[in-house]
């Protein structure tokens, strides 16, 4: 009997509190997160999973066969998988480090409420706007070995011109070159803001006690932006790692794969060559890679911005 | 606060920089003004002299370009109307309303802001291919084309946003509880608080997140690269990205249609700045 009573004791509780919280709670959300994740689920969070049952596979296009760990054990002996590799990785160095740097001088600059501030971030931002297509277009034509203004430049400088995008020894750098240029102007925005929030007596205490600029720099704004520099690292990782449109236009991987990247050996397996599911354990790599980054951001990233 | 001694020398030189940032626009549009001779001139010929607008003429006449124009415009607007009307649905939602796993949900939806598109190409390009009951496909995706090669292909991997619903709930997390209570007062469902209360106050978001994407999506190749084989599929920059002859580069020409498509989006973005660098500044120091 006892038992009973306390059974329903429960029961009544739990619809009670049932009831309160269906007073606080509105199923309508389910309805307007509906369309959005179901655009979510086919075309992201599925083709996740998707693809990596496609990296067990081979498939042609007509015809998928189960292969197991094959494409990961051919993935080890392919040349050009390293190869894309090491560019990616060289790649993404020294954009990252050249934008990163760059981006954090320009921007302490601009803050300074230089004369012509508008007009210097807006010419600066100007490529981050411009299409890669575009801007693919326009650096070809400044590279162009006989003609371009890259090489009319140097050679009134009296240096003899380079071939450019043409010479294996210099694609990737000349590639590299162009990215900064593009990139270099949503690094000095992101900056900017974040030094503007950086509180002025922090800088007029350190100039009582005699820092100079170049102390106040290293001993305040430093610190205090790291979390910006973070975010900065963190997506700069992911976006250069994923490099492909300027390659594909300017020197197609080329010459002699000296400008082969990641995605765009995915590209040509998958859409060129056919080979889907070798493309799928390529892609799995670069998952793994973003995986990674995405968990150091967690592990490390929390804790740069709560010191901040 | 009185300026400090070396404001001008390095105003100066910040402002020789920004020309020399702006030196590849102007050689695009100075060679885009001039003759093939003066291009292959032995000598570098920086202004031309006589402006040849005929090459604006002829660029055009390379391939339809109406097509490409008109495919890139519907592409963006319905891309833009479709993500900006479900993004706002989610973001109120996961910032406003309470439901069983809204906070797992939320998280489990950042996925689309980590993972980048070039990443799941093959898959998302498969999934489009085995669309059931669509260009010639059965009940169960097969035998067809799916929506490869179609309007649907180029827009539906591009509607989910993650991006766009993070946005959203930020700004309308920002939003006191008083609103609601206000609009429960004056006996207000949830939905049409949102229309009536939160979209009017939420212009800002819309306005930064349709520049945004209108850029991003007048801007994509690489999409429209995989999913559209056709001509009359084209976009823009697909279109431009092929004008190349194959022997010789016809720089002039290339420069005239390279200046057709970046000229417009660079006026756009001087007018619009302050909606593009609240957008990109949201998504970095906010997030």
């Amino acid at each position: 009997m006892a038992n009973i009573a306390l059974d329903r004791t429960i029961k009544l509780k739990a619809a009670a509190k049932k009831r309160s919280r269906k007073l606080n709670s509105d199923p309508i959300g389910y309805a307007l997160i509906l369309p959005f994740y179901l655009f979510l689920a086919v075309f992201v969070l599925f083709p996740i999973a998707y693809n990596l049952y496609l990296s067990f596979t081979n498939y042609n296009l007509s015809e998928i066969k189960w292969v197991g760990w094959s494409n990961y054990a051919a993935l080890l002996h392919d040349q050009f998988f390293f190869i894309s590799m090491k560019n990616t990785l060289v790649y993404t160095a020294v954009t990252l480090t050249v934008t990163v740097g760059l981006g954090l001088i320009f921007a302490v600059l601009l803050n300074y409420r230089l004369y012509g501030t508008k007009w210097i971030r807006l010419s600066f931002f100007s490529p981050h706007v411009t299409s890669m297509v575009a801007v693919s277009m326009i650096w070809m034509w400044i590279y162009e070995p006989s003609h371009g203004i890259a090489n009319s430049l140097l050679e009134a400088l009296g240096i003899a011109g380079k071939q450019w995008l043409y010479d294996a020894k210099w694609a990737l750098s000349a590639v590299i070159f162009t990215s900064v240029w593009k990139a270099l102007g949503y690094n000095i925005v992101i900056y900017v803001a974040g030094l503007q929030s950086i509180p002025r007596h922090l800088y007029e205490a350190a100039a009582v006690d005699g820092a100079g600029g170049l102390r106040q720099f290293f001993h305040i704004t430093i610190p205090q932006i790291k979390p910006i520099t973070f975010f900065l690292i963190v997506t700069g990782l992911i976006h250069n790692f994923n490099v492909f449109e300027q390659i594909m236009i300017m020197t197609d991987g080329g010459p002699l794969h000296s400008t082969t990247t990641l995605v765009h050996q995915i590209y040509i397996r998958a859409f060129q060559q056919f080979q889907i599911g070798y493309a799928a354990s390529l892609s799995m790599v670069m998952l793994l890679a973003i995986g990674l980054i995405t968990a150091a951001n967690f592990r490390f990233g929390g804790r740069g911005s709560t010191n901040a | 606060m009185p300026k400090k001694p070396f404001i001008i020398p390095v105003s100066l030189a910040m402002l020789g920089l920004s020309v020399a940032m702006l030196l590849p626009f102007f050689l695009m549009i100075l060679t885009s003004l001039k003759t093939m001779d003066e291009i292959f001139a032995p000598r570098f010929v920086w202004v031309p002299e006589r402006l040849d607008w005929a090459n604006y003429a002829e660029a055009l006449q390379r391939g339809d370009w109406g097509t490409y124009v008109s495919n890139t415009l519907y592409v963006t607007i319905v891309t833009i109307l479709v993500s900006l009307l479900i993004n706002s649905f989610a973001g109120y939602a996961f910032a406003k309303l309470n439901f069983k796993g809204r906070d797992i949900l939320f998280l489990l939806s950042l996925i689309g802001l980590m993972i980048p598109p070039q990443v799941t190409m093959i898959p998302v390009f498969l999934v489009l291919k085995h669309i059931p009951l669509a260009g010639g496909n059965d009940l169960w995706g097969q035998g067809g084309l799916g929506w490869i090669d179609s309007y649907n292909g180029l827009i539906a991997p591009y509607v989910a946003g993650s991006f766009g619903v993070f946005l959203f709930r930020q700004f309308f997390l920002q939003i006191p509880q008083e609103l609601d209570d206000a609009a429960k007062l004056d006996g207000m469902g949830r939905v049409r608080a949102f229309f009536h209360l939160y979209v009017p106050l939420s212009k800002p978001v819309f306005a930064t997140l349709v520049a945004l994407k209108a850029t991003a999506s007048w801007n994509e190749y690489t999409w429209p690269l995989v999913i559209t084989n056709s001509d009359e599929m084209k976009t823009v920059q697909l279109a431009l990205s092929m004008f190349r002859d194959e022997n010789q580069v016809q720089w002039d020409l290339l420069m005239a249609s390279t200046t057709m498509l970046v000229i417009p989006l660079l006026i756009l973005f001087a007018f619009t700045q302050k909606y593009f660098i609240e957008g990109i500044v949201a998504s970095g120091v906010k997030g």
